[in-house]
């Protein structure tokens, strides 16, 4: 066979298509000129998409990967470049999502002096990464690169940086692909449960009479939407879910409850409080829906299955943990889970939900909009059918609470770290697998202005988003707590934004604007037939709040609801025109 | 109580600032850290003791240490049958009448002087943690011009199969391809 004599940078794209990759999020500069140089070569099998600012490459390689389940790629010179990746990886960390930056770094002699555009990225990322690599020698390029896929996609997925000095990318070698498996160290995560673990969990279910089931982000991961179902309609439970799990279950099923914790509803919290035994799946306890940790849940007993052993008993002490695969663990499960009918129990359930819809903004005549109506109108007008990205911040829990979604996987958001600016990136770079539904961008007034450089990337990859902004004039979900908390004593919430219309126009998308509830199916139909993006404004109640809540650190069912529809009405009616 | 670890990782460069950060993060002081060569080339073994007393705490940072790509295995010796070992240097500026003395209180642990031709002398203490504290506190009565300490080694005793490390490497199980599977 001939041999193939290639330089580092060639063999960074050849092994990165070898891995499935086909398009790179990505923004070139000094020490990773060699690299897009050999771009030039594989132009066939990659597509590159050049970004306003590193922090959108990473969301965008995010985007793609919780959109696609395929691993995310971003690309960013050293220094500033790899410094603005931090937010991105921390993003994808705290959601266990799999992506691999990889940066340039000064020629290996320059190192450690302090030289132009160097900063030590690897040492930078290690808290907020699964793993990162700095590659000092070409000889290890195919096999760390090989490696930082496998470490970024298996186990609990995450995100992964590799570093690679200029002169490394410029060196030649022939080119061999290790064909051996990745091989690491350490106790692998088994992938079955231990019959015991099993036995332990299925007596618990067939004696529970007030089981919960709560589902996290890792049914998608570990594909066990199917057999969570099975095992809610087999025993009967109830299923409530974390903003990250949303989608686990058909919103329309029966058994489904909703949302839990600090924004959930009403009668998920009081189902979880109330319950004799939670099956956590997939789901880490978080703080946002735990509520007090003492006083969480007190009378259940507890079966926890996740792949992260380490997530076990970290927040919440539970009576069953097991540390293995979900979807495998479910399968194992089922069989020995017994046929029952818990009435009672989704009875009391009932009677909680019917309570808090007496209090839903969604179904009362007002004059101004609300951030509410304007998510049930696009769920409304897009059949719950539509890929939803959300920022961070009002918006983002009226979106958990008011588009009910009846695929995993539809919802995309940053629920861990919270990254307001998160939404549009990820929602251009999950343009580039999910391109059959439409793709709504939800996202406030203050999470737009954070990322809205990359409306420029949209427009230039014509990618078919949808930009709604729910623009309240504040931060609105911080002016919500200094309302709670501070007296109503209002610092720096109130933003200002610039005119989104001329905004639109500005970087060449068609842009609408609309704040009569009446004209929304208008503007959505006409917003369908557009291909590309498309940016509409809506413009709503600026001092609305998110109801219900628990305020941080208090008992998960000691939340505080919307008045009742008619106190409200009577409320807004008083209520003083300049409100 | 004091928590006492034994962590082996792989041998590579920044193995032990990811170690120590992954423990710093979660705001543990590191009372000591020693790393070192083991039997086998490609495996380093650090001895980590902590100074965290929440058991949860404790469990949760044996647990996520396992899961660095690095490391391969974590031993938790703090409440099995284990030998923890320090060593010392201690300078002490001594007169020649002191001498007899001092030594009786050094051989006590079997220590003994390295260096003892300057004007001052060296001794080295090895042991349990407690019998080289015993010592330095018996010569705090002398004129004691430098300590170092090397922090703490351990070693689990026996050869029970249930606190061997696992030493292996293997394939990680795939599992984010099957998010396409879910739609």
């Amino acid at each position: 066979m001939k041999k193939r004599i290639l330089t580092g940078a060639e063999i960074i794209w050849e092994c990165i298509i070898r891995e499935g990759v086909d398009v790179v999020f990505g923004y070139p500069g000094g020490t990773i000129l060699p690299t897009y140089d050999a771009l030039n070569n594989y132009r066939d099998k990659i597509h590159h998409v050049l970004v306003r600012h590193e922090q959108g490459a990473t969301h965008m390689a995010d985007g793609y990967a919780r959109a696609s389940g395929k691993v995310g790629v971003a690309m960013a010179t050293s220094g500033p470049g790899a410094t603005n990746m931090v937010t991105g990886l921390a993003t994808a960390k705290l959601d266990s999502i799999p992506i691999v930056c990889i940066t340039g770094q000064v020629p290996r002699a320059a190192i450690g002096t302090d030289a132009f555009q160097e900063i030590d990225i690897y040492g930078t990322v290690i808290p907020v990464t699964k793993h990162s690599y700095l590659v000092m020698d070409i000889n290890n390029l195919a096999s760390t690169i090989k490696e930082a896929f496998a470490v970024a996609r298996s186990g609990r997925p995450g995100p992964v940086l590799i570093d690679i000095p200029k002169d490394v990318q410029n060196d030649t070698i022939e080119f061999v692909y290790p064909d051996e498996p990745v091989r690491l160290p350490g106790n692998n995560r088994p992938l079955e449960a231990s019959e015991k673990h099993i036995q332990d969990a299925a007596d618990l279910i067939n004696n529970a009479k007030k089981p919960v089931i709560l589902a996290g982000h890792g049914i998608f991961l570990s594909g066990a939407c199917q057999e969570i179902i099975q095992l809610a309609e087999t025993a009967s439970i109830p299923i409530g879910w974390t903003l990250l799990g949303s989608g686990s279950v058909p919103a329309s099923h029966p058994l489904n409850m909703g949302m839990m914790g600090m924004h959930g509803e009403f009668a998920v919290n009081n189902a979880i409080q109330d319950a004799d035994l939670l099956i956590a799946c997939g789901m880490r306890f978080d703080d946002r829906v735990t509520g007090n940790v003492k006083t969480y849940s007190p009378n259940s007993k507890k079966i926890h299955i996740e792949i992260d052993p380490s997530e076990i008993n970290k927040n919440v002490p539970v009576d069953v943990g097991i540390p293995c695969d979900l979807r495998t663990a479910m399968k194992q499960l089922l069989p020995h889970v017994s046929r029952k009918q818990n009435k009672e129990w989704i009875k009391t359930i009932s009677g909680w939900q019917s309570e808090s819809s007496e209090r839903d903004i969604i179904n009362i005549q007002t004059d101004t909009l609300y951030g509410a109506q304007v998510i049930r109108d696009i769920w409304k007008e897009t059949n719950g059918d539509a890929l939803i990205v959300t920022d961070v911040g009002q918006h983002q829990m009226l979106e958990a609470q008011y588009y009910a979604h009846e695929e995993p996987n539809t919802l995309l958001t940053s629920g861990g770290l919270g990254t307001m600016g998160f939404s549009l990136p990820a929602a251009i770079g999950a343009s580039f697998y999910r391109q059959k539904k439409d793709i709504w961008v939800i996202v406030g007034d203050g999470s737009i202005q954070m990322t809205i450089t990359e409306l420029a990337t949209a427009v230039q990859e014509n990618a078919n988003i949808n930009i709604a902004i729910i623009n309240n004039g504040y931060l609105g979900m911080v002016r919500q707590w200094q309302q709670l908390f501070y007296d109503a004593r209002y610092a720096e919430t109130p933003i200002s934004s610039p005119d989104y219309l001329k905004i639109a126009e500005a970087y060449g998308l068609p842009g609408f604007r609309v704040d009569k509830r009446q004209e929304i199916p208008g503007v959505i139909h006409k917003v369908k037939e557009i291909k590309g993006p498309v940016l509409v404004e809506f413009v709503v109640e600026q001092h609305d709040m998110v109801y219900p809540m628990v305020p941080a650190g208090a008992d998960l069912n000691d939340m505080v609801s919307r008045p009742k529809n008619k106190q409200f009405q009577e409320t807004l009616k008083s209520r003083s025109p300049s409100l | 109580m004091k928590q006492t670890l034994i962590v082996f990782v792989q041998d590579n460069p920044g193995v032990l600032n990811r170690i120590s950060s992954h423990i710093r993060r979660r705001n543990f002081n590191i009372e000591s850290l020693v790393a070192g060569r083991t039997e086998r080339k490609e495996i380093t073994r650090m001895t980590v003791v902590l100074n965290e007393p929440d058991k949860t705490k404790q469990r949760t940072v044996v647990n996520s240490l396992k899961e660095l790509i690095d490391v391969y295995d974590v031993i938790d010796a703090t409440e099995i049958d284990s030998h923890i070992r320090e060593y010392a240097l201690v300078k002490v500026a001594l007169k020649k009448d002191d001498l007899g003395a001092v030594n009786k209180i050094v051989e006590s642990v079997h220590g003994k002087i390295i260096d003892g031709t300057g004007d001052a002398t060296i001794f080295e203490l090895t042991g349990y943690e407690k019998e080289v504290e015993a010592v330095i506190e018996a010569l705090q009565k002398y004129d004691i011009l430098e300590i170092v300490r090397s922090g703490k080694v351990a070693m689990v005793a026996g050869n029970n199969s249930k606190h061997q490390p696992e030493l292996t490497k293997s394939e990680p199980n795939w599992t984010t391809s099957r998010i396409l599977e879910s739609y």
